[in-house]
C-alpha cells in the first residue's frame, strides 16, 4: 500500500497531500515527520536526487524538484525500490506539466493538472500508471498512443 | 511539529511572486461554484473553480455536509459539457467530494452512461469513480460491465476495472471473487500494467487457497511476465509458496527461478529476488552466495535507494548469517561516510554485527566521528548494536564502555540517554569486570542528569549493585549529593539507596545513619517519611546491629505483584475497619501486544522496571462474578482466561467465551452479540455437552433475558470439579434462544418468537488454564531461594519436531507459564536450548521451571524438565501435564 504522497514547499507548507489507509489522527504526525525529514536533508541537494529512510516496516523516499519537496511513503510491496519508481514518475510528470523543475509559483499555476497527474499515478494507494506520455494523454482524456 | 503547517498564502509577503491562490477563501470559492449552474457553461472558468476546490481540500479545509452536497449537485450538471479537459476534472472532483456528500446516487446515471460510452477514456474514468462511490447493490447492477472491462482491449479500461477490483475486494469480496476467470485472462495480457494489476488482484482473490496460488506461481514462473513490477509480485508470491511448501529435504522448489531473477535487467527485480533468497527459511550458504554477490554490487551503486535497500537487507542477513556478509565489509565501511545518514547507520550496525574482535577498535574510532552528526534515533540504533557487540566480545568491554560513557556526557534526548544507560547496566550485569567502572560512569552521569526518571533508576540500581563492590563507600558521596541538589523524587530515591548501603554494609551503617538523620529535616513529606522508616527498620535509634533477614527482604525483595494491579486494587479499596490485604491483589500479568512485537532474543531493557500493563480486566471480571448470587460461594477467583472465539468473524451471532477458574469450580462466561438488526433474541443460553470432560459436573447456568441488535450480553454456565486436580476436557456448545422479528422502521419486536439453535465451536479446558503467568525479575535468585526441597527432575522424548523453536514454544504453551529473561527465543540453527519459566499454580503456589532441550539430526527433540515449587504436589502435577500430553 502506498500510504502517502505529500508535496510541500521548501518551508514545509503543504501543497498537496494524499493519504491512503492512514487514520486521520496519525496524519498530522506523518506530516510533521516528513516535513522535518525534508528540512534536515533536502536543503542544498540536487534536483531529483533521491533520499530514503525507513521506520519500522514503513519506507519513505523523498526528493526535491525545483522549489518543491516531494515525499512518498509505502509499506509491504511498496518498498524503497517501488517507491523510487513512484517518485520517479511523479517528478517526471511534474516536469512535463511545468516544462521545467518548477518554482513554487509555477507549481501552483499548474496545480489542477498536477492533481490530475497524481490521480492517474496513484489511486487509493495503488500505483496505476508509470509512463509519463500516457499520463500526459490520460489527463486530457486522450487514449494512449500505443494501443 | 517542526514547521507550522499553515496555508501557503497566510505568510506570503512577496507580492511580486504571488500565488494564484493568494487570499483564497472557502466561502468565496463556494460562491464561484455557482458558475456550474450557468445555462451556457464556460469550461475554462469551471476548470479553474474546480482547481480552487481541489486546492482547498488539499489544504485540509473541510466542507460541511450541506456545502459538499451543494457543490456535488452543481458539479453533476457539468456532465452536460462535452469539453474533455473539464470532464476529466469533473471525475476527479467527484471522487474527492464523494466521501462527504450524501447524495452520490444522483451522479450514478451519468456515470453509468459514461461507462457504456464508446469513448474508452470515459469508460475508464467512469469505472474508477463508480467504484469509489458504489455500494453492494449498485455493484451487483454494474458487475456485468466491470467483468467486460477487465478483458477490454484498451489497457487503460482494463487497469481501471482491475484496480477497482482490488479496492472492492475489501468491501464486497464475494462479488469480486466471481470475476476470477476474467482476471485470469487479464494476467495473460500483453500490456505490462494490466498484467501487474491482474496478478495482484488474482493473488488476493485466491490467497486462502494455497493450491491455487501454487498453480498460479508455477504457470507464471514458466511464462513471460512483462512488467518488472509484476515480476516483483511474482517473486513475493513464489516466496510465499516456498514458505508454505515447507520442504525439508531435496532441492528447494522454485529456487532456480529466484536465482534466475538475479540476472533480470531491472534492478527492482534483482533486489526482490536477492531479498527473497536471503529470507528463505534455513537458507544454506550455497543458496545465499549469489544473492549476497548482487547485494554487494548494489552497495557501491550511485543510486542511494539501491544502496539503502542492499545495506538494509545485509543488515538483516547479518543477524542470522554474519559470516556470509563479511565479504561485504569493505564496501560497507565506505558507506559509513555516506551522505544519507540512514544508509550510514545501517552500514555501521551491520559492521558491528559482522566485525571480529580485532576490528572493534578501528570501528569504534570511525563511529566516534560519525556520532556527532546524526539524529538521536540513529544514535539509539548504534548504541544497541554496540551493546550486542560488547556482549559478544566481553574482553573488549573497556573500549566499548569508554565509548558509552563518552557519549553519555554529550548532548542528547531522553530516549537516547536511556538507551545508553540501559546498555551500561546490561554490561555491568553480564560482564563482572565491567561492574566497577560502569557504576562510576553512572555516578558521574547522575551528577549532571536532567532526567528524573533516569536518576531514580540509576540510584535504585546503585543500591543493589553498589554494596556488593569492593569499596562501597566511594559511591556514597554521589548518592548523598543528590539529597542536596535534586528534586524531591530524586531525593527520595537517594534516601532509599543510602538505606540499602546501610543494610548491606555494616561498616558504613553509622555513617549512613548520620546522613539519614539529616534527611529527616527535608522539606518534602516523602523524603522525610522514607528517612524515618529506614532509620527505624535499620535500628538507627540504638546501637549498630546486624540487619535482620526481614529488613533485607523488605529493602531488596521483589514486589511480586504487577504495579498496575496494585494500583487498581488500591483505587477500589474503600476505607473500612478491614485493612487492605496485599494478598488480595491479582498477580496475573496481562499479555501485552508490545512485548510480542519485540525482536526474538532481544535482551530485556536494563534498568526499566517491568513496563506498565494495560488496566487490569481481572478486577472487572471479579466484580461481575461476585455480583451474581449463584457464584457467590465459589470462593476467590484464581484466573480468567483471555476470550476464546467460538464463532467465525462476520457470522450472524458473535460469541466468545472467558474461562474463570476457581478452586473447585470453573465458570464459562459466554459473551454474545446479535449482529442482525431485524432480530431480537430472548432467553439466550448456551447448552454445554460435557461428555468429553468427565471430571466436570454442571451446577448452574444463567441465561441472558434479552439480546437486542449489537448490544453485548453475557450468559454463564458453571461446573464443579474435584478440588486440587487439574481437570481437563472438551466441551461442545450450542447457543439456544427465542428469536423475534423486529420491524426496522419502528424498532419494535413481534410478540411471538420461534425457538432456534446455533452451533458454536468446541471449547477446551487445558492444564495451562490453572497456571498464571507471573514473571520473576531474576530467575537465578528466585530458583536458588526456592531451594531443592521440592525439586522434581525428569527427562522426556518429544519425538520428531519441525524445529527446536517449535518444540520450545509448544512446551511453553502447554504449561502456560511466563518465559523469563528472553529465554523463549531460540537462536537459529542451535542444537540445544535452555528455557526458564515462572508462574503461580492453582492454590497460589509459586512454580519455577527450567527446561533443557536438545535436538538430534533426525529432528528428535529430548527435554529435561526441572521443577521447583513451594508444594511438592504441584511439581508432580507439572510433570504429569507434560507426560500426559
Amino acid at each position: 500500500m502506498l500510504l502517502a504522497v505529500l508535496i510541500s514547499n521548501s518551508e514545509g507548507n503543504i501543497l498537496i497531500e494524499r493519504f491512503n489507509g492512514v487514520p486521520a489522527e496519525e496524519r498530522s504526525h506523518w506530516r510533521s515527520f516528513l516535513v522535518k525529514l525534508g528540512a534536515d536533508n533536502l536543503k542544498g541537494s540536487r534536483n531529483e536526487e533521491l533520499f530514503v529512510a525507513s521506520h519500522k516496516s514503513v519506507y519513505v523516499v523523498y526528493t526535491v524538484i525545483g522549489d518543491v519537496y516531494l515525499y512518498v511513503v509505502g509499506k509491504d510491496e511498496y518498498d524503497e525500490l517501488a517507491l523510487a519508481e513512484v517518485i520517479f514518475i511523479i517528478t517526471a510528470s511534474i516536469r512535463d506539466v511545468c516544462q521545467k523543475p518548477p518554482s513554487e509559483r509555477l507549481f501552483l499555476d499548474k496545480y489542477g493538472r498536477i492533481c490530475l497527474c497524481l490521480d492517474e499515478i496513484v489511486w487509493k494507494g495503488v500505483l496505476e500508471n508509470t509512463e509519463k506520455e500516457r499520463i500526459n494523454r490520460l489527463i486530457r482524456l486522450k487514449p494512449p498512443t500505443n494501443i | 511539529m517542526a514547521q507550522p503547517l499553515v496555508k501557503k498564502d497566510d505568510d506570503r509577503d512577496d507580492e511580486a511572486e504571488y500565488s494564484p491562490f493568494l487570499g483564497i477563501e472557502k466561502g468565496a470559492v463556494l460562491q464561484e461554484a455557482r458558475v456550474f449552474n450557468d445555462p451556457q457553461l464556460d469550461p475554462r472558468r469551471c476548470s479553474q473553480v474546480i482547481t480552487k476546490l481541489l486546492y482547498l481540500l488539499n489544504q485540509g479545509d473541510s466542507f460541511t455536509k450541506v456545502e459538499a452536497t451543494e457543490v456535488f449537485f452543481s458539479v453533476t450538471k457539468l456532465f452536460q459539457s462535452k469539453d474533455l479537459g473539464l470532464r476529466r476534472m469533473v471525475y476527479l472532483i467527484i471522487k474527492e467530494l464523494s466521501p462527504s456528500a450524501d447524495e452520490v446516487i444522483i451522479v450514478t446515471s451519468s456515470l453509468m452512461k459514461d461507462m457504456n460510452s464508446k469513448t474508452d477514456m470515459y469508460r475508464a474514468n467512469a469505472i474508477r469513480v463508480l467504484c469509489r462511490i458504489t455500494d453492494g447493490t449498485l455493484l451487483t447492477q454494474i458487475e456485468r460491465y466491470l467483468k467486460q472491462a477487465i478483458v477490454d482491449k484498451n489497457p487503460v479500461v482494463a487497469s481501471a476495472a482491475l484496480v477497482s477490483g482490488i479496492h472492492l475486494l475489501q468491501t464486497n469480496p464475494e462479488i469480486v471473487k466471481r470475476w476470477s476467470n476474467e482476471v485470469q485472462e487479464a494476467v495473460q495480457s500483453r500490456a505490462a500494467l494490466v498484467q501487474f494489476h491482474a496478478l495482484a488482484l488474482l493473488q488476493q482473490i485466491r490467497q486462502n487457497d494455497r493450491l491455487a496460488v501454487s498453480k498460479l506461481v508455477t504457470s507464471l514462473t514458466r511464462g513471460t511476465v512483462r512488467s518488472p513490477l509484476a515480476q516483483c509480485l511474482l517473486i513475493r508470491y513464489t516466496s510465499q509458496v516456498i514458505r508454505e511448501s515447507n520442504t525439508q529435504t531435496g532441492d528447494r522448489p522454485f529456487y532456480d527461478f529466484l536465482e534466475s531473477c538475479l540476472r533480470h535487467k531491472a534492478e527492482m527485480v534483482i533486489f526482490e529476488a536477492a531479498r527473497a533468497i536471503t529470507e528463505l527459511s534455513g537458507v544454506t550458504s550455497r543458496e545465499l552466495t549469489p544473492a549476497i554477490t548482487v547485494l554487494q554490487l548494489f552497495l557501491s551503486s550511485s543510486k542511494p535507494v539501491l544502496r539503502f535497500a542492499a545495506v538494509r537487507t545485509l543488515n538483516k542477513v547479518a543477524l542470522t548469517h554474519p559470516m556470509a556478509v563479511t565479504n561485504c565489509n569493505i564496501d560497507m565501511e565506505s558507506l559509513i561516510s555516506d551522505q544519507n545518514r540512514s544508509i550510514a547507520t545501517l552500514a555501521i550496525t551491520t559492521l558491528l554485527k559482522t566485525g571480529n574482535e580485532s576490528s572493534v577498535d578501528r570501528l569504534m574510532k570511525q563511529i566516534t566521528n560519525f556520532m556527532s552528526d546524526i539524529a538521536d534515533e540513529f544514535k539509539i540504533v548504534v548504541v544497541e548494536a554496540i551493546r550486542s557487540l560488547c556482549l559478544k566480545f566481553p574482553l573488549k568491554y573497556r573500549s566499548l564502555m569508554n565509548f558509552l560513557s563518552n557519549i553519555l556526557r554529550e548532548e542528547g534526548g531522553f530516549e537516547y540517554k536511556k538507551a545508553i544507560v540501559d546498555s551500561i547496566v546490561i554490561l555491568i550485569r553480564d560482564i563482572p569486570e565491567a561492574k566497577e567502572s560502569g557504576l562510576l560512569h553512572l555516578c558521574e552521569f547522575i551528577e549532571d542528569c536532567e532526567f528524573t526518571y533516569l536518576s531514580t533508576q540509576i540510584l535504585h540500581f546503585l543500591g543493589i549493585e553498589g554494596p556488593k563492590t569492593t569499596d562501597p563507600s566511594k559511591y556514597i558521596r554521589y548518592i548523598y549529593n543528590r539529597v542536596h541538589l535534586e528534586n524531591a523524587t530524586v531525593r527520595a530515591a537517594s534516601v532509599s539507596t543510602l538505606a540499602k548501603f546501610g543494610a548491606m554494609v555494616d561498616a558504613l551503617k553509622p555513617r549512613i545513619f548520620v546522613l539519614l538523620r539529616r534527611c529527616i529535616f527535608d522539606s518534602d513529606d516523602e523524603v522525610r517519611d522514607r528517612a524515618t522508616l529506614y532509620l527505624n527498620t535499620l535500628g538507627g535509634d540504638g546501637e549498630v546491629v546486624e540487619t535482620d533477614k526481614d529488613v533485607k527482604i523488605f529493602l531488596f525483595g521483589d514486589l511480586d505483584i504487577p504495579l498496575v494491579n496494585l494500583e487498581t486494587s488500591l483505587k477500589n479499596y474503600e476505607p473500612s475497619e478491614e485493612p487492605f490485604d496485599i494478598d488480595s491483589v491479582p498477580k496475573e500479568v496481562k499479555s501485552q501486544p508490545l512485548v510480542e512485537k519485540k525482536a526474538p532474543g532481544k535482551k530485556p531493557a536494563g534498568l526499566g522496571a517491568p513496563p506498565a500493563g494495560p488496566p487490569s480486566t481481572v478486577d472487572a471480571y471479579e466484580r461481575l462474578l461476585s455480583s451474581i448470587p449463584e457464584f457467590s460461594n465459589f470462593g476467590k477467583l484464581f484466573k480468567s482466561s483471555s476470550p476464546v472465539e467460538l464463532t467465525e468473524a462476520e457470522t450472524e451471532y458473535a460469541v466468545n467465551v472467558v474461562k474463570h477458574i476457581f478452586d473447585r469450580h470453573v465458570v464459562f462466561q459466554y459473551n454474545c452479540i446479535n449482529t442482525i438488526p431485524e432480530q431480537l433474541l430472548e432467553n439466550v443460553s448456551v447448552i454445554v455437552d460435557a461428555s468429553e470432560a468427565e471430571d466436570f459436573t454442571e451446577v448452574t447456568s444463567k441465561p441472558v433475558r434479552s439480546l437486542p441488535y449489537d448490544t453485548p450480553g453475557q450468559t454463564f454456565v458453571a461446573f464443579e470439579k474435584p478440588d486440587g486436580i487439574t481437570a481437563v476436557g472438551k466441551f461442545s456448545n450450542m447457543l439456544r434462544f427465542i428469536v423475534k422479528e423486529v420491524d426496522p422502521s419502528t424498532g419494535e419486536a413481534e410478540e411471538d418468537g420461534v425457538e432456534d439453535e446455533y452451533q458454536l465451536e468446541d471449547l477446551e479446558v487445558v492444564a495451562a488454564d490453572y497456571m498464571m503467568k507471573v514473571g520473576v525479575s531474576n530467575f537465578r535468585n528466585a530458583w536458588e531461594s526456592m531451594g531443592e526441597d521440592f525439586e522434581r527432575v525428569d527427562e522426556y522424548g518429544l519425538g520428531p519436531r519441525e524445529s527446536l523453536a517449535e518444540a520450545v514454544s509448544a512446551v511453553i504453551n502447554l504449561l502456560g507459564m511466563q518465559p523469563c529473561e528472553g529465554t523463549e527465543a531460540v537462536a537459529t540453527n542451535s542444537r540445544s536450548h535452555t528455557c526458564l519459566l515462572s508462574g503461580v499454580f492453582l492454590g497460589n503456589v509459586r512454580v519455577l521451571v527450567r527446561l533443557q532441550f536438545g535436538i538430534e539430526g533426525s529432528r528428535d527433540v529430548a527435554m529435561k524438565l526441572a521443577v521447583r515449587s513451594e508444594d511438592e504436589a504441584v511439581g508432580d502435577a507439572i510433570h504429569e501435564i507434560v507426560s500426559c500430553s
